[in-house]
């Protein structure tokens, strides 16, 4: 699935098969299948049926290596998707475990329950390690987890409560009651399946809202907030899923050696390696950091004394990655296959912008164009908002007829955006009140307000830069998604129909924007008055009926600006939406607007036709500063 | 008492290492987690020279620091230069890289053995109403205060001092001032270096030994110095060590040991979770008067 | 003497795939004061900090007295007789009143140390309200004692060309009023600068010359008092809005701000 971003402009064609396959073996399939195997598959596991290709030893090796791989997609979700640092990942493999190899051996349980135990134990640590830290930047998740994994090695685990003093904990690969198995070929095959459901919990997280949320928040944390995702609910839900999968990677460890203590075998160095294997194989690419794990597990066992080196050059390489590529090794790899395309700089702004999506117009704007055809579609009375001492938005009142485009300038500071931000939902007004279609809305939440039928843009925030156009228009209707987290981990049948509807949805809006060529282009390889049109583009996929934009025309030349009109007045003509919105560019506004507003420090100053604001004498004087 | 005495001994070598991370962190937002493990990796300096060359301490410890200084200054024009305009946590996990190979070293040469390095001056000590204090914990107090005292004198009274904390405060507006923003950066990494090599030296004594991440103690608690400290403010490090240091000795001294071992490092997990829930920024931090 | 004291020829730069500027020349005779106006986003603040160097310059070249600088660091152009006064004034907070002017004289104090002493007085003769508050942290400053201070600061190295960068944005209209007296005076020192501001009114009272941008290109450069009204009213976005209004403006700066100037000069010890 990563390897979507790959299909390019040259591969359309072997792409076009490629998603023809996909439609055929769904995620929901795979994931129906890897729960058949795993109940069928395992009571048929024994010694005997196992062939005897490799030395019990090779057997064991490998199932470190895996174990290893799973603490790498474990570490490369957190890290690599939501840009989170932990560098106590030892500690959370040690806390499952340790909890697998109580359930085992003191409590004799069967190690189903173990690993199961194992992964609830790893996903409550790192919840509650999270918790106070992720509410804050990236920094504080670092030293929280670096603290916590020293702890755990030097301190926690030596209790007496859990261990028995410096002891440890023996790990029985206990099957039911006192049926044990000791092969490592049976544990191998046990641990590739494990691997292999680690592996497509992953993939459902990349291709649901989950993944989308968290690489927009490790790219930018006010993007992110500007889809609707609650930033620090997602960054602790990214930790404890890692945490749940770190748990297992441990207990599959512990039961592959039979015995865990303090020290052996999580301690910080083997945190520092995770760290060192997902950065340098490529943050956020699962193949890559799952190969680079059993090649930095696997190839040391073979060799003698290789070991420690590997980890000198492992640390070198780090250092080396971060600072001259620091998407690892992956994506320079990637990028030497095809090189990132230099945009034309001629070409930027004497562009054709594409028509806007011919998207269906939303059901309840027609009704109420017939009912309530007198009420304004939205209506501001006397709403103020203050900041401290700071009074930002003065007693404005505003309204905006359905299905007309109405402007709002003023000059920086006025308090347009923080008006803009109290009809969505951000800011708290002080007084006044909101209403939408009648109806006042001026205590309902931000999202809640969304699925009113308000969508906003914000200035200068745009698109997910690094997400592809497609990803952009599943993001954009992030706060649509009707399914629960734990639905989307395990793609159960609501996810999974979301999910193709949200699909059908971006690929109609691509298909009429005509950008099928570009839908899987990360957003940043876009010219600028392209990427301004995906954005209006994904405001409209959610069908509202208001749209709110923050200065579409920043940033663009002249004629784009110009095109940039016409596709405004599509909106309302073709579209049949309504419009507010804020411009610096007074040429623009006066060309598209039916009415205009004037803001100047927080209060409306003037207000009328077009015309009539051009000829305003205090609407001069607010534009080029007070006489001084 | 000697609880705490003990404890503000131990503090103040927190806070030379919660003094480098402050630094660094001041002057360039990036939390330096090799802060300990430069001043470890060159004490191994200090040892070849004292035992294997029956040098005076005194020697061992000015090629360590020395070592530490270039160490950092190797980083700082390597790395850290390179990437003056990555991501904050781009640069951090560069740091993370620089612990990393620190620690591999010392494992590749030196794992499995545990050396000594020869007390700084003779044992024994002295006792003063009940108190005892030995020779290298009074040795210890009074370096730290020297060097706090020499950095915040240097920092406030000379121009190149004075810019350092401009470029903390604002690094772009200080460099539009004419100040040398490399040379800048430059500093602050050596100092870092050296602060790291002096606290690993001073504590040494305390620990005995010398092994690979023998010092992880000191780094944790010069970490969580600066954290109650407030991350970015100087003075604040140094009381978020003298703090740090007394609440773990106390909660050594009344934490019986089966129950939790190294109760110590449990207690700044603790005090690590209790600070970010309750004052994310620290005792002093933020109130050192930054506009945003 | 025929060549500018800060000549920019062709000067391209941007961010990323961004292009900003699309080849910008500029020229700032010695004493004069050039004024650097347009709309949000046409490229000013990026031309400033590309002359200062904070930001590379793609093609093109800045010179500074005859000196190519435009490789060269911004500490290096400072040496060289620039001086900044930044967007939002970016005063350091934590240092005092007079640690922020030493800062400020960082160059001139290596260059010659005895200097920085009669600068000072200098400084505070000019601001005597820096001199009331020398020992006080910048960050308890008012908005426009922090003008003063960043206006100071840039001063004290004795500096060939001040760049100021909206000196007026985030100001109460009083304080801007002062700000206004300040900059005047300072301008009848005959000291050269360089300023952008949003505040046309403003930056048109200060600016012998000036240079409009759009989109990152020089659409219109020459005298403000030949400046043709309609078009500064097209190029900056307010299309007919202007009318006679801002000629009344320009009318009124040919002479009025040159008598306040003058009155001002008289706490200035000329240099």
């Amino acid at each position: 699935m990563t390897m979507a971003e790959d299909a390019g402009v040259v591969v359309a064609s072997r792409e076009r098969t490629e998603k023809r396959r996909t439609r055929f073996w769904t995620d929901r399939q795979a994931n129906v299948l890897v729960a058949a195997l795993l109940f069928v598959a395992l009571p048929l596991l024994t010694e005997h049926a196992m062939p005897k290709l490799l030395e019990q030893h090779h057997y064991f090796n490998l199932d470190v290596g895996v174990a290893m791989a799973v603490a790498a997609i474990s570490l490369n979700l957190l890290l690599g998707y939501t840009g989170q640092i932990s560098l106590g990942h030892a500690g959370l493999l040690a806390a499952g475990a340790f909890a697998s190899g109580i359930m085992t051996s003191r409590w004799h349980a069967s190690m189903v329950f173990g690993l199961l135990f194992a992964m609830v134990v790893g996903a409550a640590v790192a919840f509650v390690l999270g918790l106070p830290a992720l509410r804050l930047s990236g920094l504080y998740l670092g030293i929280v987890t670096v603290i916590f994994g020293l702890a755990m090695q030097s301190s926690i685990l030596r209790s007496s409560l859990l261990s028995g003093g410096s002891a440890g904990v023996p790990m029985f690969r206990r099957v039911w009651g006192s049926t044990m198995t000791t092969d490592n070929a049976v544990f191998l095959v046990v641990s590739l399946l494990l691997l292999l459901g680690v592996w497509l919990v992953d993939v459902n997280v990349v291709n649901t809202r989950l993944g989308r949320a968290f690489r927009t928040i490790r790219e930018n944390e006010a993007v992110a907030a500007a889809f609707g995702i609650p930033v620090t609910r997602y960054k602790l839900l990214a930790f404890t899923i890692s945490g749940a999968m770190a748990g297992l990677a441990g207990a599959m460890y512990g039961h592959t050696i039979g015995f865990v203590n303090n020290e052996k075998p999580f301690d910080s160095t083997m945190s520092l390696m995770l760290v060192i294997i997902v950065m340098v194989a490529g943050a956020g690419r699962r193949l890559a950091v799952v190969f680079a794990a059993l090649l930095f597990w696997l190839f040391p066992s073979f060799i003698e004394g290789l070991h420690q080196w590997s980890y000198v050059l492992g640390a070198f390489l780090l250092m080396a990655t971060v600072r001259t590529h620091p998407d690892g090794i992956a994506d320079m790899l990637h990028h030497m296959r095809r090189p990132p395309r230099a945009d034309a700089d001629a070409a930027d702004g004497e562009e054709e912008l594409p028509a806007l999506p011919q998207l269906p117009a939303p059901v309840r704007a027609l009704e109420s164009v017939v009912s309530l055809t007198d009420t304004p579609l939205l209506d501001v009375r006397g709403m103020s908002v203050r900041f401290g001492g700071l009074t930002a938005v003065d007693d404005v009142s505003l309204s905006v007829p359905a299905g007309s485009v109405v402007g709002l300038i003023g000059p920086n500071g006025a308090g347009k955006s923080t008006l803009f931000n109290a009809i969505s939902g951000l800011v708290r007004t002080e007084s006044g009140q909101i209403s939408l279609r009648g109806k006042e809305i001026q205590d309902l939440r931000c999202d809640q307000r969304a699925s009113l039928g308000i969508a906003r843009s914000f200035q200068h925030v745009g698109l997910a830069r690094d997400l592809s156009v497609r990803e952009n228009f599943l993001l954009a209707q992030h706060q649509l998604a009707p399914y629960s987290d734990i639905e989307a981990l395990l793609m159960l049948p609501r996810a999974a129909r979301a999910e193709a509807e949200f699909r059908e949805r971006a690929d109609q809006a691509i298909a009429a924007l005509g950008f099928e060529e570009m839908a899987h282009m990360p957003v940043r390889n876009l010219s600028g008055g392209q990427q301004r049109i995906v954005e209006i583009a994904c405001l409209l996929v959610t069908a509202p009926e208001l749209v709110l934009l923050d200065e579409p025309s920043a940033g663009m030349a002249p004629a784009a600006a110009e095109n940039l009109a016409a596709r405004l007045r599509d909106l309302r003509d073709a579209l049949g939406r309504t419009v507010l919105l804020i411009e610096h560019n007074v040429p623009l506004v006066l060309d598209t607007c039916d009415y205009v507003y004037v803001l100047d420090a927080g209060r409306l100053i003037a207000e009328g036709a077009p015309a009539e604001i051009a000829a305003n004498r205090s609407v001069i004087d607010a534009y080029f500063g007070a006489a001084v | 008492m000697q609880v705490l005495v003990v404890g503000l001994i131990a503090g103040s070598i927190y806070a030379l290492i919660a003094l480098g991370i402050a630094l660094v962190y001041k002057a360039t937002r990036v939390l330096n987690f090799a802060q300990a493990e430069i001043g470890t990796g060159t004490l191994y300096f200090t040892w070849w020279l004292c035992t294997r060359h029956h040098l005076p301490w005194i020697v061992g410890a000015l090629a360590s620091i020395a070592a530490a200084t270039a160490i950092g200054l190797v980083f700082e024009a390597l790395v850290i230069r390179k990437m003056m305009t990555a991501p904050r946590v781009t640069v951090t996990v560069a740091t993370i890289g620089l612990f990393s190979f620190v620690l591999a070293l010392e494992l590749a040469f030196f794992a499995g053995t545990i050396y000594l390095v020869p007390p700084p001056i003779h044992p024994g000590g002295v006792r003063i109403g009940g108190v005892f204090v030995s020779w290298s914990q009074w040795l210890a107090l009074g370096v730290v205060g020297l060097v706090a005292l020499g950095l915040a004198a240097f920092l406030r009274y000379t121009d190149f001092g004075l810019a350092v904390q401009a470029s903390a405060d604002d690094p772009v507006a200080a460099q539009l001032m004419g100040t040398p923003r490399a040379r800048i950066s430059a500093f602050t990494w050596g100092m870092a270096g050296a602060l790291s090599a002096l606290a690993v030296l001073l504590i040494e004594p305390t620990v005995g030994v010398l092994s690979p991440g023998a010092f992880n103690g000191l780094f944790i608690g010069g970490l969580t110095a600066a954290l109650v400290g407030g991350l970015n403010s100087l003075p604040g490090a140094f009381i978020g060590g003298l703090a740090v240091g007394v609440v773990e000795a106390e909660v050594k001294a009344h934490l019986s040991f089966n129950v939790i071992p190294s109760s110590n490092v449990t207690a700044m997990l603790v005090i690590v979770l209790g600070v970010l829930l309750l004052r994310p920024q620290g005792l002093l931090g933020a109130t050192a008067g930054r506009r945003a | 003497m025929s060549a500018a004291l800060l000549e920019v020829r062709g000067l391209r730069a941007g961010f990323g795939a961004q292009t900003i500027l699309h080849g910008v020349d500029l020229d700032v005779p010695e004493g004069k004061v050039v004024g650097i106006f347009g709309l949000n986003g046409a490229g000013k603040s990026v031309l400033l900090k590309v002359i200062a160097g904070v930001v590379p310059a793609w093609s093109g070249s800045v010179c500074l007295a005859g000196e190519d600088v435009t490789r060269t660091s911004p500490e290096r152009r400072v040496q060289r007789g620039m001086a900044h006064v930044p967007q939002g004034r970016q005063v350091f907070g934590s240092l005092t009143v007079e640690q922020n002017l030493r800062v400020g004289a960082y160059a001139l104090r290596r260059r010659d140390k005895s200097r920085y002493d009669e600068r000072l007085a200098q400084v505070y003769e000019t601001f005597p309200k820096l001199a009331e508050r020398r020992r006080q942290p910048a960050v308890t400053l008012s908005g426009g004692e922090q003008a003063m201070l960043a206006v100071g600061r840039a001063l004290i190295g004795d500096p060939k060309i001040v760049l100021i960068d909206e000196p007026s944005a985030g100001l109460a209209p009083s304080v801007v009023e002062d700000l206004l007296g300040v900059l005047l005076a300072v301008r009848s020192l005959g000291l050269t600068m360089l300023l952008v501001e949003q505040n046309i009114r403003f930056g048109l009272r200060l600016s012998d010359s000036a240079c409009l941008l759009q989109r990152g290109r020089v659409v219109y450069s020459g005298d403000t008092a030949s400046l043709d009204q309609e078009r500064l009213g097209t190029y900056l976005g307010v299309g007919r809005l202007l009318a006679d209004d801002l000629t009344k403006g320009l009318g009124a700066k040919s002479t009025q701000p040159r008598r306040a100037s003058r009155r001002k000069a008289a706490t200035v010890s000329s240099t």
